[in-house]
């Protein structure tokens, strides 16, 4: 009997702790009543801000608050910013436990197609009833579709980005190739794969080029944003192979894996297996350290040649993207995302409404010097003027650029997709990983099923 | 006759503080700071598992519905959960066996003292105490098919550029090999502490009677070091089916799936596809398959020589 009582306290006990244990759900912000507790000027307020690990971009953060401080009379200058820095591919997780656990952060960078993913789970703060007309209209259609979640919209853009063909010049130079100017004349991608033969080169025979001919997209790692563009640029404009996904958002089979996309992908493993023109295993800055002739990659590129190689001091060059049936280059960027768990949202939302304002993304631009998501700098700064040397970037985006699929499951997808092309880098059959990828994330994203309805 | 008195409230507080009651509280103490760190971040996260392997689950959206036994079925017949676990254990199968043998031979030849082995003792243990993710990126510099150490140093004997972590065939015995060599210093301080602790009368009786060295290795060192080597294997096997941060750092599972352990699917599932129900049954049955492993171990590797 004694035995039994106890047994009977202890799994009470355990029940208890246990209910205890228990996450519980992310609220949705109704309104501003809500919550925040604000310090006011009566003390400092510092805003908690998980960012991408880059220091250019927390240069351009630390001097747009610098301005932020100053504005109407220093009506802000209480407000100060703290930085958690995490690599690219920690982000994500980083920013969805730290949310599911109620971690205190005002603010984080939210890659642009996560922010459906964001929205349909309520890790982030809608901002649609904080923004008039007149501002939403400071940025590109696109960045305001891409920030958006069923009609609200959920944070602005930090920049744009459009991924061409950029070329260090000595190189095309000493193999006499001249790449095509102007995005219209862009090669397909079998006249590509003829210059980046050309500039492949392997002086002392040993196997491993001195120089390989292409590095198609940033870092080292396969993904969406740069090798998605392979698949869509297979298919016409309409065509499932273009879409890439079907229209209810959560159908990948017949869109992931059509033959021609299972061909583009072909090219693509081509491109490292026969060809050789490209690692098989990713050479980090390859390009920047004069190691590849030819670059798939958006204009931030330059930023980070000057800032290693110093002002002008990188002979390069850029054209258009090389396509097969459709010249393609994906679109949107960096969201300015404000925490369901802030304390301190009158202030993270001013200090956003600032950064992407034309004065915020003018600062932003001088650091990170990408294609801005506010269509009033592209009339004073002097790159993106006609004859400047960016202008082509602002072109592709305005000519062919397309978002990357807008889904909740897009972090599903790009997990899969990115296995499934490192896998056909290194010899898979590239059928059959498309195929694999398209069934296992129907199943992944079924719970997201109706969200566009 | 003389009624039975009932016991006094003094009597039976002097019951319960009895010396013997009194020594059981003090160990009770002692062990109670240990006992509340495993209730609370072992127990009870295992428990708190358990109920979320039942239900609909995510770390954003709370419990769901509740589903059972569902998940348990659905990742029994998932050939990518059934890969993971086969990848897990022949990493297992790989690291284990091959980090005790050279920590055997390191230990017996480093248990003497002297400057030298000093050293060499030192410059074997420093990879264990160095954070595994600074090791898991020098070695994927390291083993790198261009730019890498190991490349270099074989194209100096004419071997041509050789793939480790992109090779499907090669990758995992790349991860196994680093990895036995960063926790290979950890089992031979342990195994070092066994020889240290066997009586020498043994070996020298040994001696006497005219056994050879390999003879007094086989039939006296290593049967009385028999337990030690027990707990080295069952705590390398735990480690081994816990590897994740060199999976994550040096190859996210590829290529073709080959270095996907089942702790990385499990992390995939929990935060990269939001459904921490799926993830926890993984982990449940993850759990379940390490303490039969352990168990079996334990029985095999089982010794009735005290000394």
């Amino acid at each position: 009997m004694k035995t039994w009582k106890v047994l009977a306290v202890l799994m009470l006990l355990c029940a208890a702790v246990l209910a205890a244990c228990t996450v519980a759900p992310v609220p949705m912000p109704a309104d501003d009543s809500m919550a925040m507790e604000d310090e006011g000027p009566s003390g400092p307020v510092t805003l908690k801000f998980l960012a991408l690990a880059d220091d250019d971009q927390l240069n351009a953060w630390r001097e747009i608050l610098a301005e932020f401080q100053q504005l109407n009379d220093g009506e802000y200058s209480y407000v100060e910013l703290e930085f958690e820095t995490i690599p690219f591919r920690e982000l994500f997780p980083k920013i969805e436990s730290s949310v599911a656990v109620g971690l205190p952060w005002d603010l984080f960078q939210a890659d642009g197609p996560d922010m459906k993913h964001y929205g349909f789970n309520r890790v982030i703060w809608p901002l649609t009833d904080h923004f008039s007309d007149e501002e939403m209209a400071q940025w590109f259609p696109q960045s305001i579709e891409e920030g958006s979640f069923r009609d609200q919209f959920l944070g602005p853009p930090i920049m744009q980005s459009c991924s061409l063909l950029m070329y260090n010049k000595d190189f095309t130079d000493a193999a006499g190739i001249s790449p095509p100017v102007g995005i219209e004349n862009a090669w397909t991608m079998e006249e590509a794969v003829a210059a980046w033969q050309d500039t492949t080169v392997d002086e002392n025979g040993d196997g491993v080029p001195e120089v390989w001919g292409l590095r198609w997209g940033q870092g080292t790692w396969t993904g969406d944003y740069e090798h998605g563009i392979f698949r869509r640029s297979n298919g016409e404009i309409g065509s499932a192979t273009y879409a890439g996904m079907g229209e209810d958002g959560v159908t990948f089979q017949g869109y992931l894996d059509t033959d021609e996309a299972a061909e583009a992908m072909q090219f693509y493993q081509d491109l490292h297996q026969t060809y050789k023109v490209s690692p098989v295993e990713a050479i980090p800055e390859i390009f920047e350290s004069r190691q590849a002739a030819f670059m798939v990659t958006p204009d931030n590129r330059i930023g980070a040649l000057n800032r290693i190689h110093g002002e002008g001091n990188f002979n390069w060059g850029v054209s258009g993207i090389p396509y097969f049936k459709t010249p393609v280059c994906h679109t949107g960027s960096w969201h300015y995302g404000i925490s369901p768990n802030t304390q301190h949202f009158e202030e993270a939302l001013e200090f956003v409404r600032y950064a992407s304002s034309d004065a915020g993304a003018r600062i932003w631009y001088k650091h990170v010097r990408q294609l801005p998501a506010n269509i009033g700098l592209f009339n004073e700064l002097d790159e993106y003027s006609e004859d400047g040397n960016q202008r082509v970037w602002l072109d592709a985006m305005n000519s062919f650029g397309i978002p990357r699929i807008q889904t909740p499951g897009y972090t599903e997808y790009q997990q899969l997709f990115a296995e499934a092309a490192g896998n056909i880098v290194v010899g898979a059959d590239p059928k059959e990983q498309l195929s694999a990828a398209a069934r296992r994330l129907e199943g992944l994203v079924a719970k997201y099923t109706g969200w566009n309805n | 006759m003389l009624a039975t008195p009932i016991s006094t409230p003094a009597k039976g507080w002097g019951r319960i503080w009895s010396r013997r009651n009194r020594y059981y509280l003090i160990a009770f103490l002692f062990v109670l700071p240990a006992l509340i760190n495993f209730t609370v971040f072992r127990y009870l996260p295992i428990l708190a598992a358990l109920r979320a392997s039942m239900y609909q689950y995510s770390l954003l959206g709370g419990f769901g519905d509740f589903v059972g036994l569902d998940q348990y079925h659905a990742i029994l017949s998932d050939s990518f959960f059934r890969n993971s676990l086969w990848v897990t254990l022949k990493f297992t199968i790989y690291k284990v066996p091959l980090q005790v043998l050279f920590s055997l031979i390191l230990a017996l030849f480093l248990a003497r003292e002297n400057l030298g082995t000093a050293f060499v003792r030192s410059a074997v243990f420093t990879p264990v105490v160095t954070s595994v993710i600074v090791v898991s990126v020098l070695w994927s510099m390291m083993y790198h098919s261009q730019l890498g150490l190991i490349n270099s140093l074989l194209s100096i004997v004419g071997v041509p550029p050789q793939a480790f972590l992109s090779n499907p065939d090669r990758a995992l015995p790349a991860l196994t090999a680093m990895m036995i060599w960063k926790d290979v210093g950890f089992s031979m301080i342990i195994l070092m502490a066994g020889l240290k602790g066997i009586p020498v009368v043994y070996r020298e009786a040994a001696v006497v009677d005219g056994a050879k060295p390999w003879e007094v290795l086989w039939h006296i060192t290593l049967p009385l070091l028999r337990r030690v080597m027990m707990f080295v294997m069952v705590t390398q096997t735990i480690f081994s089916f816990q590897v994740f941060v060199p999976v994550y750092a040096m190859t996210r599972g590829g290529p073709l799936e080959r270095t996907k352990a089942v702790v990385y699917y499990i992390y995939q599932y929990g935060f990269l596809f939001q459904d921490m129900g799926t993830a926890s049954a993984m982990s449940i049955v993850t759990l379940i398959i390490l303490l039969v492993v352990s168990v079996g171990q334990m029985r095999l590797f089982r010794s009735d020589v005290s000394y």
